[in-house]
């Protein structure tokens, strides 16, 4: 079973797409900003880290910059999620998905569904 | 540095970037203090911090704006994204949205506040808006729990020198207890009046400064909120400049001849009259004379649109076309439906200063008188908005339709008295005589004027308005509508 961690400091947010994740077959890890995101990490290293942009403790880009520059955590695919425009941190994150919040779910699940696929491949 | 080099509070203001509320405040919010705006759900609180936090974002400062609330701020963002200030460019450095509501589950009060300092500083934020308070002050054990939170946050905010914006509905009274130590409340509401609704902004509380006080309107548009501060606080009571020996005249030699030395420059005159007796006929001649002087003139009109109008006094010799379209002549008209008293007088007021209007006529002085619920009001709000106007040097006629069309009673449908209003009194109304309907002028009063006091009769012919010669017959009660020849009793 393929493991997601959801990072999001928004509560509904964060419940709502676990859920989702979870009925998709995912095992899935939350955690609702940066730091947290990495003690989820040291305990179960996930297949796949979907994460929101602007949070407390620690953000987004600050936690990108952690699981790049750790060699434990290579194989894991990134994905950011932002109310921010997101067509700007697709130019600061080249190869990295990003989703526009609101999202269409169905994308959401799609787009994990695709970025798991070409892991594996 | 030394307290004493520290920059005063007093000096320091945070420009809330909300149209006329900087004003209401004495200049902005001031730096480094805790501010409580407390309103309903919709009444524009939300609305409010993010045009303060974009436009503040937009002069280089730093936002921060924590939710505690079920909304997300996806959805949030998406009804900011419409409106004028939004630029979502200054995402994420300008302003940035955290959620402390998990905080604020798992820890509490004091996981909040840690929060609310940490991001602050990681972030180099000079403005935080906590949004959602109302949840805090759920979240508190007791109501010293709840002080204690706001006690420390202004601590921090002197310390840490931001300026904190804290969003709370109104759950029973506007200013709790709690709140009473906070630096400043701003209340905001909707009122409805019969089927009319309109928003009003209140500063319960401020320190700092003295505040425009009293209740404020304000409206939501795709610009963001736009405060118009109540009219009688921000007037000056300042005498209005001197307009020396300047004289008005209307234009119309057999009326002018009534008062020859004219309406002094500066005054305020009154139109009263029942409907089609020729106060819009009276009041564009007196716009024309002053065209003809090469003045700027404001016609404001509330009934007739501004086409139809033009056409009619053109039909009398009153050619107004040519001026409105070359911009000599402005022209504000707007339905009298859904006006708001504040905010005509912003518009009136704003375009007289921007035009440097030399003469306004504002035809339908019922109309504003009606787009206030209260009034009790009116009284004050007239006598302010006249001061205003003399102040610009403007020479203004009102014009007021009095409902009766014939009959012994002379109905005046104003709260306060015509003199509150102006100084010169116009009074028109039809008279049935010898079988024929006809219109009859007479000026009440005129200060500083000498005037002749006879009931005249007047006619708007093709070539424009003349006054007749004073009756060559003995005609009694002429202004009771109903005259007759003395000693016949014939009408």
């Amino acid at each position: 079973m393929e493991t997601v961690l959801v990072v999001d400091d928004e509560q509904g947010i964060l419940e709502a797409l676990a859920d989702l994740l979870r009925e998709e077959g995912y095992r899935v890890l939350t955690a609702s900003h940066g730091r947290e995101a990495l003690e989820r990490m040291a305990e179960l290293r996930p297949d796949l880290v979907l994460t929101d942009w602007m949070m407390p403790v620690m953000d987004g880009p600050a936690l990108i910059e952690r699981i790049r520059t750790e060699p434990a955590y290579k194989d894991v695919t990134l994905m950011g999620m932002s109310a921010v425009d997101v067509s700007a941190l697709r130019r600061v994150y080249p190869g990295m998905p990003f989703l526009q919040k609101p999202f269409d779910i169905y994308a959401l699940m799609r787009q994990v569904r695709l970025a798991l696929d070409a892991k594996r491949a | 540095m030394s307290s004493s080099e520290q920059p005063s509070r007093q000096d320091a203001r945070v420009s809330t970037g909300v149209p006329g509320l900087d004003s209401v405040l004495g200049g902005g919010l001031v730096a480094s203090g805790v501010y409580i705006v407390v309103g309903e759900p919709g009444a524009g609180k939300t609305l409010f911090a993010n045009q303060l936090c974009y436009h503040q974002g937009r002069a280089g400062a730093r936002c921060l704006y924590v939710t505690l609330l079920a909304e997300s701020h996806a959805r949030m963002l998406a009804n900011m994204r419409d409106m004028a200030f939004f630029d979502s460019a200054l995402l994420p450095e300008g302003v940035y949205y955290v959620s402390g509501f998990r905080m604020l589950e798992e820890q509490g009060l004091p996981g909040l506040l840690e929060l609310l300092r940490r991001e602050v500083r990681n972030h180099n934020a000079s403005i935080l808006v906590l949004d959602g308070l109302v949840q805090a002050q759920e979240a508190a054990g007791s109501s010293r729990d709840f002080k204690k939170f706001i006690h420390e946050l202004q601590v921090a905010a002197g310390l840490a020198r931001f300026t904190a914006l804290m969003l709370t509905s109104a759950n029973g009274p506007a200013v709790h207890p709690e709140y009473t130590m906070v630096d400043g409340i701003l209340e905001l509401r909707e009122r409805t009046f019969g089927v009319r609704s309109w928003r009003e902004l209140q500063v319960r509380k401020f320190r700092g400064s003295a505040t425009l006080q009293g209740v404020h309107t304000f409206r939501i548009s795709n610009e963001g909120l736009e405060v118009f501060p109540r009219l009688e606080a921000r007037v000056s009571r300042a005498p209005p400049p001197d307009p020396g020996a300047l004289r008005v005249h209307f234009g119309v030699p057999s009326l002018d001849a009534l008062f020859p030395e004219g309406l002094a420059a500066g005054s305020t005159s009154l139109l009263l009259g029942p409907p089609g007796a020729g106060k819009t006929m009276l009041g564009c001649s007196f716009l024309y004379e002053g065209l003809k002087q090469g003045e700027s003139c404001l016609l404001m009109g509330f009934y007739e649109p501004p086409n139809r109008l033009l056409g009619k006094v053109a039909s009398a010799g009153i050619d107004l076309g040519g001026a409105s379209q070359d911009g000599q002549l402005g022209i504000l008209w707007q339905p009298p439906s859904e006006c708001v008293l504040d905010i005509l007088a912003e518009q009136l007021l704003t375009e007289v200063q921007r035009r440097k209007v030399k003469r306004v006529f504002v035809d339908g002085l019922s109309a504003i008188q009606q787009s206030s619920p209260d009034p009790l009001r009116m009284n004050s709000f007239f006598a302010a908005l006249t001061q205003a106007l003399r102040a610009t040097g403007t020479t203004t006629l009102f014009s007021m339709e009095t409902p009766r069309l014939f009959g012994p009673v002379l109905d005046v449908p104003m709260e306060v008295g015509p003199s509150a209003v102006a100084e010169n009194l116009f009074f028109l109304r039809h008279v049935e005589l010898d079988g024929r309907l006809r219109r009859l002028l007479s000026i009440f009063k005129m200060r500083d004027t000498h005037y002749d006091p006879t009931l005249r009769e007047f006619v708007i012919t093709p070539k424009g308005i003349e006054v007749l010669p004073p009756f060559n017959i003995a005609v009694d009660t002429l202004l009771t509508g109903l005259a007759r020849h003395p000693g016949t009793g014939h009408f």
